[in-house]
């Protein structure tokens, strides 16, 4: 509870809000007890005084009531009836649709048809109808506002819940022997609640809207009754000659709503996971650089990396990604970066053109040479300049990394259109060249297909297809392989290798498998907790692995012909890194070698030979 | 076109239900039309005579399978108040709203995308302040507040445009003059709805931004102005066009405000003269009328949705 | 680019002139034609002038039709029109009018006595032909004749039951507007959306709340109108009304919200007024409850401040009613008559006499209706004027026409009191209608409050058949003295009735009768 008003009371706005809600609350509420004119009583002779008249802050109305004293009684009315019908509606909509979500098939079935019937009503014309049936009244234009809003309820509900009813835990618990009774009420409830509290609190102004116009029309309060709505309608009819007497309960219920809406989206953004994790920020297209830029980097290779540290920061904290990665690669030489997953390794991958999100991502340190030019030091133009043309990437899942409504041929077309400023006609004849080139069939089908018509490995050449494009010299493969099975993966390795050597290209390969790294590259990093524990030639490395992580990873690789024999896991899982002085191995805790000083010191990276290792007690 | 037979066949019990519903609510209004029709002058007598005249006597249930049956053939019957048949009336009534909905409804589909879609686009910049404030103070506002305000302040003073109606008494009734009289209602009606779309629109924007698809047009170099209109707009509409759908619900519904304020002769402010006037006949119809073409509405939402996404089939 | 340009300018036209296909309904006056444009209150809900009784639809239907007899310009007298002249039998129970001839209706037809026959009878004999174009709730008005006759084309000759005193009178009302039989014959039921009589304008267009346009009947008996066409706009609500007004939307506009009425100062506008037979009273029910006592019904009478509704609330456009009858009916008015003065302690005084301090009442309240004027603020200030000698009121509030279902059938059971307010053109109507004891609402009449006294009914009855005026008018003085104090009702106000119009309308003013001639208007 304190977080959750801690929350709320970072977003300024939502404060705001809520300080404003409390005032008008306090002050409507205190009503009866304030020194204020009986709301009530008329006096003919001082109608329509203007705000500021003497004895009269606000002014009177048509009969010489009060406008302060009516506004603010009729404001506690108003709020009454709105909470009320929401927190009716609220109630049953949301029971109609957790039995629906939750039993599912003909009772689902059955209510949502009723509701469906429900929403094709204009609402307002059911409210009036049910205003109709039941009489004028402010209390059965509540009722009327709450049953028009059920059906509203019972869909967002409903919706919840039929996510939550599908989770492993409440099969267990049904496993378990629960009833389903309890099962609703200790399970789901508290999983649908903040849902219920998001939903009201956005709905409680407009439900103030809607009693407001069905008093405003006249079916509201009775006279000498005041709510905001029946204000507004009576000051409606003086609107011209003296239009005070609708300002001042226009810009009331103005005030309320969007106090209430301020203070709802604060509840709901305090809610909303996805907020939190920031999820709901924009990308930059260029992530964030926050390198004081002091990297030295005299490196003349073709690409070089050095002492990239990337991080996600979060709540103005930095959680370390990748910890000063460094290495070099040369023209035509493919580099394998390996590493379970969280190692680090895509966020080193795609820090090179500066292509992890951000926020959250920022990238802490380092320098990215690239033929002689500091990517991290380049403006947006420039590194676009490059992305798709010089560096081009080739993405894991292609059915998730390609547009899903653009047709293959048109995103095919697209970097070449981007990067050469040509027309579609010369951009075509090079996408379907290209599609040639990966060896697809029956191209023309293709070139109109759209991705989730394609296998996966259709999917993955088109994708490297679209990576060759503009001839780019280097390529990122990030995990190109893993979605496809196994004999497609065979077939795109060799395609890959094939371009590769045609072409002179550059490889980085990123793979969490030393079976695909060792078909294809020339020299291997490891990766462990977001730095580098070895490196080195792929032979050298294959057959002899000197980190005691590396030499555990390969035991995952499974070795065909070997029949089935268990395959050896790492125990433990991968560490968090947090931006904090580590001390001594990351590995350590799961290393089957561990020493007592490993956790003393933190452990340079030591070359010898071609190879790199970062461990005090390395395999010889 | 299996799809469209489908979708419509399983529109027919919502249709019906629709019927019952309608029936049935309307006729417990309390009152009786034949106190409308004879007015002032109507006695207890007179009125039960009348009753009888227009079948009223009989049961609820006989009445709804009478109804139901002139329906399925199109006869909506004969609105007591007004003194002719239902479906005239209610399809020279429709224009208008369709006109005034229509409108608001397209006003805030494009300008809803449009700057929830920019606001996104320049997150946490002035611009996006300025929306957000702008679409949080209009979501804030009551409509029939607005127009009153609207009519106060551009027509009853700076005297820009005129106050109410549809077209100009004289020297009107062409599409400009139908303009002149449309800017202040469907931007009255727009409004509320435009707001929503906007903040919808901001969010899944937002969303869609985080994609993996996203990331590959920029790891391609597409320029942040392609990566907009391109990418990010045609899955943003896709994921929109259902709330859209609501939304027409909700303009069709607050244009019953509107009608009035503005004195828009429509539907809307039909209806609401007709249960007043407990006009039975002319409600039934009319509200049934309208409920039909908000479901076919959603219907060819779908089918447009299915159209603009391959992935549904 | 500049091809493009083309492109998208062409492409604008195509979609304007489609748009303009669909929407366009086809309207257009020529700018220089005099066209007036008059702010109606609502949509009609007919132009067939038997079957209407609202104000709001008489005002079109008098410049359609005309009746045999007219009321005088400025009088409630009655003047010939489409009767030239008329003969009464000495019993007063025969009436034969002798018609003008070579009268055409706007749809070409004839004019006769024929014509007077197939109107009287269509209303008044269940088993005419077109009886079932009904139904016609005025049609007691005319239930006093037993047949209508042709004697020749251009007479004709109604016999009555009984002498019946406001007989004239009520054909001169707008239900004895004559409709062309070849209309109703064609149209049936819808002869109310396709009109034709003989009136000054023939009908033209009736869009559904938009407009109902009428044009100069160029072949008029009675001289031409002033201007080419009327336009009657129906803008239900007064705020936009007053707001269409101010902006030049419409050339006038009738009941002026009287709040508003300071807007229109100035030489841009002018006001008429014209007060008219309207009384405005609270009906109680005098079966039961505190006001079955008199004494708890004078109270009421002296508790409610009328000084401050008539002159604050209502901004002057009304004046205090006294009794049953306004004061229209100078004629039949007892000039003696002093209103019930404001005096809460004297109403405090009769309240504790009667032993009913401090009772709950039920109040009915309409929001708004034909001559009710500001129904829901006066009942407010009613409201809270009885608060002050004591009564705990609750206002039920409905739309008019559920208020006069509730109303009607009597208030026995459900309220205590109502709001109402009558329009007559005779002083017969309303008391003959709302005070007998033969009008209670299980009798067909509408003295919803049940009020009963022997002596109103003998004189209400004597005045009726009674022929000679001066005698007539006795009568009715006497019963005013006799109700106001019985006090069945409150007597609260009779209105003044108000127009504004724009300064480019000349020549036009009100009728006591309620009635909007707007044959003589001209427009600059």
């Amino acid at each position: 509870m304190i977080n959750f008003l801690k929350l709320i009371s970072r977003n300024k706005l939502a404060l705001f809000g809520g300080i404003l809600l409390v005032i008008i609350f306090v002050v409507s509420f205190l009503s009866p007890l304030l020194p204020l004119k009986d709301p009530d009583v008329i006096k003919t002779s001082d109608r329509f005084l203007l705000p500021f008249s003497e004895g009269y802050l606000l002014g009177t109305d048509h009969l010489g009531r009060d406008l302060l004293s009516r506004l603010l009684w009729g404001t506690r009315l108003s709020l009454l009836v709105g909470i009320s019908a929401a927190l009716i509606s609220a109630t049953i909509g949301s029971i109609l649709g957790t039995i629906a979500g939750f039993y599912g098939n003909k009772t689902d079935n059955v209510i949502m048809r009723i509701i469906d019937v429900l929403m094709a009503f204009p609402y307002i014309l059911l409210a009036l109808a049910i205003v109709a049936v039941l009489g004028p009244g402010l209390f059965n234009a509540m009722i009327a506002v709450a049953l028009v809003n059920i059906p509203f309820f019972a869909r967002n509900i409903r919706g919840v819940t039929v996510t939550i009813a599908n989770k492993e835990f409440i099969d267990a618990a049904r496993l378990s022997g629960m009833s389903n009774f309890k099962i609703i009420i200790y399970e789901i409830f508290p999983n649908i609640l903040p849902v219920i509290v998001v939903t009201i609190s956005t709905t409680v102004g407009w439900m103030i809207l809607e009693t407001a116009g069905l008093s405003f029309l006249g079916l509201g309060s009775q006279p000498p009754q005041a709510d905001l709505g029946s204000m507004l309608g009576e000051g409606r009819s003086a609107l011209i000659v003296n239009p005070h007497t609708s300002y001042v309960p226009g810009a009331m219920i103005f005030l309320i709503v969007i106090a209430v809406n301020l203070f709802g989206d604060g509840i709901r953004d305090a809610l909303d996971p996805r907020l939190s994790k920031g999820e709901l920020v924009k990308p930059q297209p260029v992530t964030q650089i926050k390198s004081n830029g002091n990297v030295e980097n005299k490196s003349n290779s073709f690409l070089s990396v050095k002492n990239l540290t990337t991080a996600f920061e979060f709540d103005n904290k930095l959680h370390l990604a990748s910890k000063d990665v460094s290495f070099d690669i040369k023209k035509g030489e493919c580099l394998g970066l390996i590493g379970e997953s969280g190692s680090g390794k895509s966020v080193t991958a795609l820090s090179i053109t500066c292509l992890v999100a951000s926020p959250p991502g920022v990238i802490v340190n380092g320098s990215v040479k690239f033929q002689g030019d500091d990517i991290l030091k380049m403006n947006y133009e420039q590194i676009r300049e490059l992305r798709g043309n010089k560096i081009s990437y080739i993405f894991q899942d292609p059915l998730s990394t390609l547009h899903p409504l653009i047709k293959i041929g048109k995103q095919l077309e697209e970097a070449f259109i981007e990067h050469n400023h040509q027309k579609n006609k010369e951009a075509t004849l090079k996408g379907k060249e290209l599609l040639k080139l990966v060896q697809i069939p029956n191209i023309e089908n293709v070139w109109n297909s759209y991705p989730h018509e394609l296998s996966g490995g259709m999917r993955q050449r088109v994708s490297i297809a679209m990576a060759l494009t503009n001839d780019p010299e280097l390529i990122i493969a990030d995990e190109p392989t893993t979605a496809l099975d196994v004999t497609v993966q065979a077939q795109i390795l060799s395609l890959l290798d094939t371009l590769r050597k045609e072409r002179g290209l550059s490889v980085l390969f990123i793979s969490h498998d030393f079976g695909v790294v060792s078909q294809i590259c020339d020299r291997v990093i490891v990766m462990y907790g977001g730095q580098i524990v070895e490196e080195g030639k792929t032979e050298n490395i294959m057959s002899k692995p000197r980190h005691p992580y590396t030499s555990q990873l390969m035991e995952c690789v499974p070795h065909i012909g070997f029949g089935k024999r268990k395959l050896p896991t790492i125990l433990g899982s991968p560490p968090l890194i947090i931006y904090k002085k580590e001390i001594g191995c990351s590995f350590a805790s799961r290393c089957l070698f561990k020493k007592d000083n490993c956790l003393n010191e933190d452990i340079k990276i030591v070359r010898k030979g071609d190879s790199e290792v970062r461990c005090l007690y390395p395999h010889e | 076109m299996n799809y469209l037979l489908q979708r419509l066949l399983s529109a027919i019990p919502v249709l019906l239900g629709i019927t019952i519903i309608v029936f049935f609510i309307i006729s417990l209004i309390p009152g009786d039309p034949a106190t409308a029709i004879l007015g002032s002058y109507a006695t207890p007598e007179n009125v039960k005579l009348l009753n009888e005249q227009l079948g009223l006597d009989k049961g609820l249930v006989q009445r709804y399978f009478i109804w139901l049956g002139n329906l399925v053939q199109g006869d909506l019957g004969r609105s007591f108040a007004l003194n002719r048949p239902v479906l005239d009336e209610i399809l020279e009534r429709f224009n208008a709203t369709l006109i005034l909905s229509g409108t608001a409804f397209i006003l805030c589909s494009v300008v809803g995308v449009l700057i929830g879609t920019i606001s996104a686009f320049k997150q946490y910049t002035i611009t996006d302040k300025i929306i957000t404030f702008t679409v949080l103070t209009g979501i804030s506002l009551p409509s029939f507040f607005l127009g009153m305000m609207m009519i106060l302040l551009f027509a009853v003073n700076l005297q820009w445009l005129p106050v109410s109606g549809m077209y100009a008494i004289y020297g009107g009734g062409d599409f400009l003059d139908l303009i002149h009289h449309l800017i202040m209602p469907a931007i009255a009606l727009a409004l509320v709805a435009t707001g929503v779309v906007a903040r919808i629109t901001r969010n899944s924007v937002l969303e869609i931004l985080r994609q993996d698809y996203i990331r590959t047009a920029r790891a391609k170099g597409v320029r942040e102005g392609n990566v907009l209109f391109k990418h990010v707009l045609r899955i943003a509409i896709v994921t929109i066009l259902p709330i859209l759908g609501l939304q027409a619900g909700f303009v069709l519904s607050g244009s019953v405000f509107i009608e009035i304020v503005f004195q828009w002769p429509g539907v809307g402010r039909m209806l609401v003269d007709a249960i007043l006037k407990r006009d039975i006949l002319l409600v039934q119809g009319g509200v049934m009328f309208v409920a039909a073409c908000y479901v076919l509405f959603n219907i060819a939402v779908d089918l447009l949705q299915r159209y603009l996404d391959p992935r549904i089939k | 680019m500049f091809r493009h340009g083309e492109k998208i300018k062409k492409l604008r036209k195509l979609f304007v002139s489609l748009l303009s296909l669909i929407f366009i309904t086809g309207f257009a006056v020529t700018s220089n034609a005099k066209v007036l444009v008059v702010g109606q209150i609502a949509e009609p809900k007919s132009l067939d002038p038997s079957t209407v009784t609202a104000v709001n639809d008489f005002r079109i239907v008098m410049n359609i039709y005309d009746g045999l007899v007219r009321y005088t310009d400025g009088k409630l007298e009655v003047e010939p029109a489409l009767a030239k002249s008329w003969d009464i039998s000495s019993d007063g129970t025969v009436y034969t009018f002798n018609l003008r001839s070579g009268i055409k209706f706007h749809d070409g037809s004839s004019f006769n006595a024929e014509a007077v026959k197939f109107n009287f009878d269509r209303m008044l004999n269940k088993d005419h032909p077109y009886h079932n174009t009904g139904p016609f709730p005025l049609s007691f008005f005319f239930s006093a004749i037993k047949s209508v006759d042709v004697v020749n084309a251009n007479t004709v000759k109604f016999t009555l039951n009984e002498p019946y005193a406001p007989f004239l009178s009520n054909l001169a009302y707008p239900t004895g507007l004559i409709v062309s039989p070849a209309g109703v014959k064609k149209h049936g039921k819808d002869f109310g959306r396709n009109p034709s009589g003989t009136g000054a304008f023939k009908f033209k267009e009736w869009k559904s709340n938009e407009r109902v346009v009428v044009d100069k009947n160029s072949g008029y008996w009675d001289g031409k109108a002033g201007t080419d066409a009327v336009v009657f706009r129906p803008i239900t609500d007064a705020n936009t009304r007053v707001a269409e007004m101010l902006s030049g939307g419409i050339d006038m506009m009738v009941e002026v919200p009287p709040a508003s009425l300071s807007k229109f100062g100035g030489s841009k506008f002018s006001i008429v007024e014209q007060a008219g037979p309207h009384v405005w009273f609270l009906i109680l029910n005098a079966k039961e409850g505190p006001f079955a006592n008199k004494k708890v019904r004078q109270a009421a009478n002296y508790a409610i401040n009328k000084q401050a509704i008539v002159n604050d609330v209502l901004e002057g456009t009304a004046a205090i009613a006294a009794g049953p009858t306004p004061p229209a009916f100078a004629w039949a008015y007892n000039n003696s008559l002093q209103p019930y003065p404001y005096d809460p302690a004297k109403a405090k005084a009769l309240i504790k006499e009667a032993g009913v301090e401090g009772a709950k009442l039920t109040f009915y309240v309409t929001e708004g209706g034909s001559g009710m004027l500001d129904p829901v603020a006066m009942g407010t200030a009613i409201q809270a004027d009885l608060k002050a000698v004591g009564f705990d009121v609750e206002i039920k509030t409905f739309e008019w026409n559920s208020f006069l279902g509730e109303v009607n059938p009597g208030l026995e059971g459900k309220a205590d009191m109502a709001e109402m307010a009558w329009m007559t053109n005779d002083p017969d109507t309303l008391p003959f209608l709302a005070l007998r004891t033969e009008s209670w609402p299980d009798k067909g009449g509408f003295n919803s409050g049940y009020y009963s006294n022997p002596k109103v009914d003998d004189l209400l009855n004597r005045a009726r058949s009674s022929t000679d005026q001066a005698e007539r008018a006795k009568l009715y003085q006497e019963m005013q003295e006799i109700v106001q104090e019985d006090a069945p009702w409150v007597f609260v106000a009779n209105w003044k009735q108000n127009a504004v119009t724009s300064n480019k309308v000349s020549n036009f003013s009100l009728q006591p009768s309620f009635l909007l001639l707007l044959k003589d208007v001209k427009k600059n």
